[in-house]
């Protein structure tokens, strides 16, 4: 309103309907991370539940590895590697994953723990594990691990 | 000593501090922190700590230990899991395989997987090549198998071989002798180990993908029983060796032939079955004055052995006069040179016991250990499947006793045949201590490994287990049971009958509903001569009431099984003996509205109800003072025409109060009986077989 008169020259004299910049700083609101409060009818994991600042408080870290410890290098690899690893597991599992994955670096070894809905048969799950397991080995030069988890449905915490 | 005890310390702490505790070291005590992991105890503390006479300071050799000592010792505190599958599957109900078809179809499932990654790395190696790895771990890096090189010279050769593409290099090698340029000896002699290997045809077209394939097709083609050694060897060496082929040509083409090109077409013409060639390049070979090495005379051995049209006592005296040329030339025989004579001696049959002992003593004096495959051709050469009935052997308990306590390494490929026919002779002597010595020396050490795959695996778990029903007390049957099924075997359908027999022996029938239960968890669910057995346990005698309660619980869940069996088949069959059982079982538990509906489906089935059967319906139609009851028991018997009507007509008359139209209803079903007894008993009697039969 009129206080836009502290960056307006003051050669302006007519008040009235006047249009202004915003100039002040912007404050959007957080939307990272968090599910958007619907009728009551969305269902949400617990993961998908919390908003990032309960990390640490409800929620644990879905990646986990030494790379941003005081001296340790290459957490930046480390997480351009997490970005391939969520890509290439969702296509991989097309449809059958219930939750986002947990990665796990131990060593120089990757773990991925998935939790996975019951859409295929258990031997083609396993041609899946075989495949993945190996390509990723080879792609990224070290033991890599898969251990899946099934559920039926996808868990849900709450609905909102 | 305390001197000794400081020694060790003296190790620990390194040559800096040596000379200072030199001059302590009658005093010193040993510190509590240099303990190193040992089996044993704590060292042994010696009187007193006060030294009169301080000896000469020893200081024993640094141990070495190996990088995983530490592993080791931790590994030795932990104990098989008897609740956990083995550890290749995923953890979790839905992916946990329930039978050994499941577990079988999983892993290969998980292989092909595999198979599957590894071509689409080798079809695109340029997004592979990024190296992070330190240091460079090269199976991890994706595989050629195109040859690079195309011109027509030696290296373009040498590359062919390597990549094992047998009929590129037969080309590469005809067509350089065509331009004139002379191919080296090495080179040459490559050529023809590797057409010696493959018998001049390509390796096999899953070659890349093999691995363990190839070794779970072998155990497909054997028996249970470990049939006869040729029948192996026919399926392993399909190709036979064909004359005048590629091999043979560049044999004959070669300017200078050394020992090992000898040796190199001797070991491929016996490994694909053309004995008397072999021999006869051997005599070439001797008239050239040159020597052959150990391995060549191992096949020649096995060459000598399974040629066609000789006495064993001339076979025999072959392979001695074999050993004696290796004598003469100097060649030292090595443990394949016994396990091949022992292996061929199995050939022999009663022949070859006293050569098989022999020859175990000959490879004691040599000094060279024997490995498990020996154990196992001396145990086939004594056993003898479908051998005679005189006394068997008693050599199996020398060879178990001489084994207690060892730890064995993979020597040989035959290793882990061992246990398995240790086990079925266990079983065939029906010796359970021998079999509890035998389980013993498996869990020696390392000798897990050599249980070997699968098949085997099952094999002498059943063969074990089937001894232990027969023959131990059934708690400790039963205390078996739980640790080894299912998580080290599935079991067949005839070890759990076996079970089931033990259980009735030592009566403990309760026990049956929880086998059932298992049982379909293991894929038995719709096994017939499982589901019979458990009825015809369960349904023999009377049983008090909570036991009979669960007794028809099972029963009804069996039946329940049989009718969802029908309604996939379209020709339902249900056999007479389950029929029966479950009817009665019902019936004892007071069930009664059920084992009345079971009546009905004996019409139905046209299977015949058993007297007792009928006896009981009776018994209970009374109990509940039914007389139409009754007249439906007569009925049904009368309807099959069975003898007991008349038995049966006769209660009916004196213990019920049955109303005019009844009686005159019995009357009737009398006279049929009886006309149709007399009638034709002939047809009766013929139709009587023919709905007893299943």
């Amino acid at each position: 309103g009129e206080w836009a008169v502290r960056v307006v020259p003051w050669s302006r004299e007519l008040p009235g309907a006047w249009r202004a910049l915003h100039t002040s700083a912007v404050c959007a609101k957080n939307r990272a991370a968090r599910v958007r409060v619907g009728k009551g009818d969305k269902p949400v994991t617990y993961e998908e539940a919390h908003p990032p600042h309960y990390i640490a408080h409800r929620k644990g870290w879905l990646s986990l590895h030494t790379g941003n410890l005081d001296g340790e290098e290459h957490a930046a690899e480390r997480t351009v590697e997490d970005f391939f690893l969520r890509k290439f597991m969702l296509g991989t599992f097309p449809g059958c994953l219930a939750d986002q994955l947990v990665l796990k670096r131990r060593a120089n070894q990757v773990e991925i723990c998935a939790l996975v809905l019951r859409q295929l048969p258990a031997h083609k799950f396993y041609f899946l594990v075989g495949y993945s397991e190996t390509l990723l080995s080879h792609f990224y030069k070290c033991p890599v691990r898969l251990h899946l988890q099934t559920v039926p449905a996808k868990v849900v915490y709450k609905y909102i | 000593m305390a001197a000794g005890a400081s020694a060790r310390c003296l190790s620990v702490r390194g040559a800096l501090r040596l000379p200072l505790r030199c001059r302590w070291a009658g005093v010193c005590e040993p510190e509590r922190g240099c303990r190193f992991y040992s089996k044993s105890a704590a060292l042994p503390k010696d009187e007193g700590t006060d030294v009169t006479g301080i000896e000469q300071v020893v200081i024993p050799k640094k141990k070495t230990w190996d990088k995983v000592a530490v592993l080791q010792a931790l590994a030795s505190t932990v104990n098989r899991d008897p609740t956990a599958v083995p550890y290749t599957f995923q953890d979790d109900p839905y992916l946990i395989p329930t039978s050994s078809v499941e577990s079988r179809s999983f892993l290969l499932a998980k292989k092909s997987g595999e198979n599957a990654a590894k071509f689409i790395i080798n079809s695109h190696p340029k997004y592979f090549q990024k190296d992070i790895a330190e240091p460079h771990i090269p199976c991890l890096m994706p595989e050629y198998f195109e040859p690079q090189i195309e011109d027509v010279s030696e290296a373009a050769l040498k590359e062919r071989i390597k990549l094992k593409k047998v009929k590129a290099a037969v080309d590469m090698f005809d067509q350089l002798l065509q331009a004139g340029t002379a191919v080296s000896l090495e080179t040459t002699n490559s050529l023809l180990d590797l057409l010696c290997y493959y018998g001049d045809q390509e390796p096999p077209a899953d070659f890349y993908f093999q691995q363990t394939e190839k070794s779970e097709e072998l155990e497909q083609t054997t028996e249970e029983n470990n049939k006869r050694a040729s029948v192996k060897a026919a399926h392993q060496a399909g190709v036979t060796w064909k004359a005048r082929n590629n091999a043979e040509r560049i044999f004959a083409l070669m300017p200078e032939k050394t020992a090992r090109s000898y040796c190199t077409m001797i070991r491929g013409m016996v490994k694909h079955r053309a004995y008397a060639q072999a021999l006869d390049l051997y005599t070439e070979l001797l008239n050239s004055r040159l020597r052959a090495d150990v391995h060549t005379f191992n096949a020649l051995i096995e060459a000598r052995a399974l040629m066609a049209n000789e006495k064993f006592e001339e076979k025999w005296n072959g392979m001695l006069e074999l050993l004696k040329h290796m004598s003469v030339q100097k060649v030292k025989p090595n443990l394949q040179t016994f396990n091949t004579l022992l292996k061929c001696l199995r050939r022999f049959h009663a022949f070859g016991r006293m050569p098989a002992l022999q020859t175990l003593r000959e490879m004691k004096a040599i000094g060279i250990e024997p490995s498990l495959a020996t154990y196992h051709h001396i145990i086939q050469v004594f056993y003898q499947p479908g051998s005679s009935a005189k006394a068997p052997s008693l050599i199996i308990y020398d060879i178990v006793n001489e084994l207690a306590g060892k730890a064995f390494s993979p020597k040989d490929l035959d290793d882990d045949m061992f246990f398995q026919s240790a086990m079925s002779v266990c079983s065939s002597l029906r010796d359970l201590e021998l079999a509890y010595e035998v389980h013993g020396l498996l869990n020696t050490g390392d000798n897990r490994k050599f249980i070997g795959p699968d098949l085997r695996r099952n094999f002498y778990y059943s063969k074990f287990f089937g001894l232990l029903c027969l023959m131990e007390h059934i708690d400790v049957t039963l205390k078996w049971y739980k640790d080894l099924i299912p998580s080290v075997f599935f079991p067949h359908s005839q070890v759990l009958i076996g079970l089931l027999q033990a259980l009735d022996v030592a009566n403990r029938l309760e026990v049956i509903p929880q086998i059932w239960k298992d049982s379909k968890e293991y894929g038995h669910t719709y096994r017939s001569n499982l589901r019979e057995e458990i009825l015809m346990l369960m349904a023999r005698d009377k049983h008090p009431a909570e036991l009979q309660a669960a007794f028809a619980d099972c029963a009804a869940d069996i039946r329940s099984t049989y009718e969802s069996q029908e309604a996939r088949q379209t020709a339902p069959d249900w056999p007479a003996t389950p029929l029966n059982c479950v009817a009665i079982l019902l019936l004892r538990a007071g069930r009664t509205q059920e084992a009345w509906r079971m009546l009905g489906l004996f019409r139905k089935h046209n299977k015949i109800p058993r007297n007792e059967l009928l006896r009981e319906f009776m018994d209970s139609a009374k109990e509940s003072s039914s007389p139409a009851q009754a007249l439906e028991v007569v009925r049904l018997a009368s309807a099959f025409s069975l003898p007991i009507c008349e038995e049966l007509t006769q209660r009916v008359m004196a213990d019920f109060a049955i109303s005019a139209e009844q009686k005159e209803a019995l009357g009737h079903l009398a006279a049929l009986s009886s006309d149709s007894d007399s009638d034709s008993s002939d047809g009766d009697s013929s139709d009587g077989d023919s709905t007893k039969g299943r």
